[in-house]
């Protein structure tokens, strides 16, 4: 009798600590991704990038023509921005409605399967939800897309826009300061790699510029890297997110933690 | 009965591997740090010395080339335009075959719709004969064409090389002068201060010089009076050896300072000149480019009727658009032939235009061995990931991950994981 009790006992606590864990907190199955690689092969992008391709060379040609006749770095620069802003103009005129039309199939499907953040394939290796397809047909569809009436739900995978804080003053300054001693020694090291006799010579040279570089890269950027790690983990971990990637994998939903890590690391 | 449940539970959690991958900070959520993996992958070494050769060549093709004298670069130039010509041969050599392959076709697919309308075979031999002349007069004028591009090339090198030389020429003589000028300059002041220094010594030289020329001085005055004009002479002597030394100095240093300066201006000039003769060639090949772009379809004779004539123009239109996908092959490795000859020419014009030639092909094929290997290690990598993911029950997992606060990092089974797979 008293055995009995005891192996009662022993099963439920095992129960217990076997289904506790699931009960507690379910595994994340909000996450989409989409293969963007396939998207881009649908016919109409294909021949809308097609004709921007052959709209580019074309800028290209007339572009280099008009450089030429610059008299000085503010025309040069004037010139740059308007055959910049004439591009930008075709792709939004030959890509944008075919963009923004992919956006709402993206959308409506991720609705329909109550997805929190669609990511791009390349990031995932294993798991999640592929609406490539269900997208793909949406897309392709005849009738208009209706946007999904309300917002993604909080997510916690979060996400940085890598380019805004590169444009962070401390972290440009470092960036260009790197670009500016790297030119040095390439301009320093490249002599001496092309009137190198042999092979050995050839190694040596380029392992005494390759490191130049790279100590350079650990004075100057790794400390800023770091800094920005860091400043990403806390920020997470205030905003309770399990992952953050970066902003240019995410292509729906997703918590957007660009500011609070500039904050930081403005501080 | 108890043993056997507890022996179960045990080996149910111990399935679950270190990690309870369903705890709330785990979620089922796995990442990996690819970059990690892939430095203990056995194949990085092979990966990184593919690299170390692409950055390589990369640095020595960034170095300033040695200044060509005008004949080298002409006899370069001509070079160059030998491998042009000989693409544009290959190219239009297979072009032509395409062509006519596809004007045959074309001239069937128009007999078979005239026939089908009942139009005699003579109006469908005189569309078929008019899409191949069409076809030939294309080719003959993109050759011709690409033939008066290139003697335009040559001669406005030939022009470029002669100014050049010209203006080095020019600048050198100019400098030669003004050193000439500066040496003459520095001669006159030492005669000047050795004249000055003789005047200055004078009466006291002419002091010594008379007492010596008394024959009735004792041995000692005449000794004494020997070392005093000894001593004259050394110290103008010793102030003459200080000027001469320090204008030899001026004279190294100012022929530094005119080397400079001749060499930047040279290269200014010369650098301006071979800017102008880049847009002119670059201006020449966009309006070649152009007539050649402009180059209309062919007429259809005017006794056919409209019905015919319609369907004749979709038949042209449709064995156009096949040839030109077709022809597209072809025309690319043209025109990546083309690239690098063109880049070459620039290159031998003063720009920076990186590898060139056999170094470029060199670099191309380096750059497909290293993105083929990085492929197979990363596909490696994922496989692994996917089969330990799916052993432990991950839901999902990431690559390339910013910050985690949560999730699990696999990247460390995975490096234990690819590293056993090669002992």
């Amino acid at each position: 009798m008293r055995n009995r009790f005891v192996t009662s006992l022993l099963v439920a606590a095992l129960l217990a600590a076997l289904v506790a864990p699931a009960a507690i907190a379910a595994d994340l199955t909000d996450v989409g991704y989409v293969d963007q690689a396939e998207l881009a092969n649908i016919p109409v992008f294909l021949n809308a990038n097609r004709q921007l391709f052959a709209y580019k060379a074309q800028l290209d040609a007339q572009f280099n023509a008009t450089i030429k006749r610059a008299k000085s770095d503010a025309d040069r620069q004037r010139i740059s921005l308007q055959f910049q802003q004439q591009y930008t103009d075709k792709q939004r005129e030959l890509v944008g409605p075919l963009f923004q039309r992919a956006q709402l199939a993206i959308a409506a499907v991720s609705a329909t399967r109550n997805l929190a953040v669609v990511v791009d394939k390349r990031i995932v290796i294993f798991g999640g939800q592929d609406i490539t397809k269900d997208v793909e047909t949406l897309f392709l569809g005849s009738q208009a897309i209706q946007p999904p009436a309300a917002s993604p739900p909080p997510s916690e995978i979060g996400y940085v826009d890598q380019s805004v804080l590169d444009s962070l003053p401390k972290v440009k300054t470092a960036n260009d300061e790197m670009n500016q001693f790297a030119t040095t020694q390439r301009t320093l090291f490249a002599p001496k790699m092309a009137l190198a006799k042999s092979d050995a010579d050839k190694q040596q040279i380029y392992q005494q510029y390759n490191k130049s570089i790279s100590d350079k890269q650990d004075q100057l950027l790794k400390p800023l890297v770091d800094q920005t790690k860091s400043a990403t983990g806390d920020v997470a971990g205030k905003k309770k997110l399990l992952l953050v990637v970066d902003r240019a994998d995410v292509i729906y939903g997703g918590t957007d933690i660009t500011a609070d890590v500039q904050n930081e690391l403005t501080k | 009965m108890a043993l056997a449940i507890v022996s179960t539970a045990g080996s149910v959690l111990g399935g679950c591997g270190r990690v309870d991958v369903h705890s709330p900070s785990v979620r089922g959520l796995g990442y990996v740090r690819v970059d990690a993996v892939l430095k203990h992958h056995p194949l990085y070494s092979q990966l990184s010395q593919l690299d170390d050769a692409i950055a390589a060549i990369n640095l020595a093709a960034a170095a300033p080339h040695v200044p060509r004298s005008a004949a080298a670069i002409s006899r370069e130039t001509a070079q160059l335009n030998r491998q042009l010509r000989d693409a544009q041969n290959r190219a239009n050599k297979i072009l032509a075959q395409k062509q006519q392959n596809y004007a045959k076709r074309e001239g069937q697919a128009v007999a078979a719709a005239m026939a089908a309308a009942g139009v005699g075979a003579g109006g469908s031999q005189v569309a078929s004969a008019m899409s191949a002349t069409s076809a030939q007069q294309a080719r003959q004028a993109a050759s011709a064409a690409n033939q008066d591009f290139m003697a335009y090339q040559q001669s406005v090198v030939a022009q470029d090389s002669a100014a050049s030389s010209a203006i080095a020429r020019q600048l050198q003589q100019q400098a030669a002068q003004k050193f000439r000028a500066k040496a003459e300059q520095l001669q006159q002041n030492e005669t000047d201060l050795s004249l000055r220094i003789t005047q200055e010594d004078a009466a006291q030289r002419l002091a010594v010089k008379t007492r010596l020329s008394n024959l009735a001085l004792d041995e000692a005055t005449r000794k004494q009076l020997d070392e005093q004009l000894a001593a004259i002479n050394a110290k103008d002597s010793a102030a003459m050896e200080a000027q001469r030394r320090a204008d030899a100095a001026t004279l190294q240093a100012y022929r530094a300072q005119l080397s400079a300066q001749t060499n930047g201006d040279v290269r200014a000039q010369v650098g301006a000149i071979q800017g102008a003769t880049r847009s002119k060639i670059e201006e020449r090949r966009n309006e070649v480019g152009t007539q050649l772009r402009n180059l209309g379809p062919p007429a259809l004779p005017t006794n056919i009727p409209a019905g015919v004539r319609e369907k004749i123009a979709k038949i042209h239109a449709q064995f156009t658009s096949q040839f030109q996908v077709d022809a597209q092959k072809t025309i690319g490795d043209y025109n990546a032939v083309k690239a690098d000859l063109d880049r070459q020419f620039a290159g031998l014009h003063g720009a920076d235009v990186g590898a060139t030639g056999a170094a470029a092909q060199e670099l191309d094929a380096l750059q497909k061995r290293r993105d083929a290997l990085n492929k197979q290690i990363v596909d490696q990598i994922t496989r692994e990931a996917t089969r330990i993911a799916k052993d432990r029950g991950f839901s999902i997992v990431f690559v390339n991950v910013a910050a985690a606060q949560g999730g699990y990092d696999l990247t460390n089974d995975l490096i234990k994981d690819v590293e056993s797979l090669h002992e």
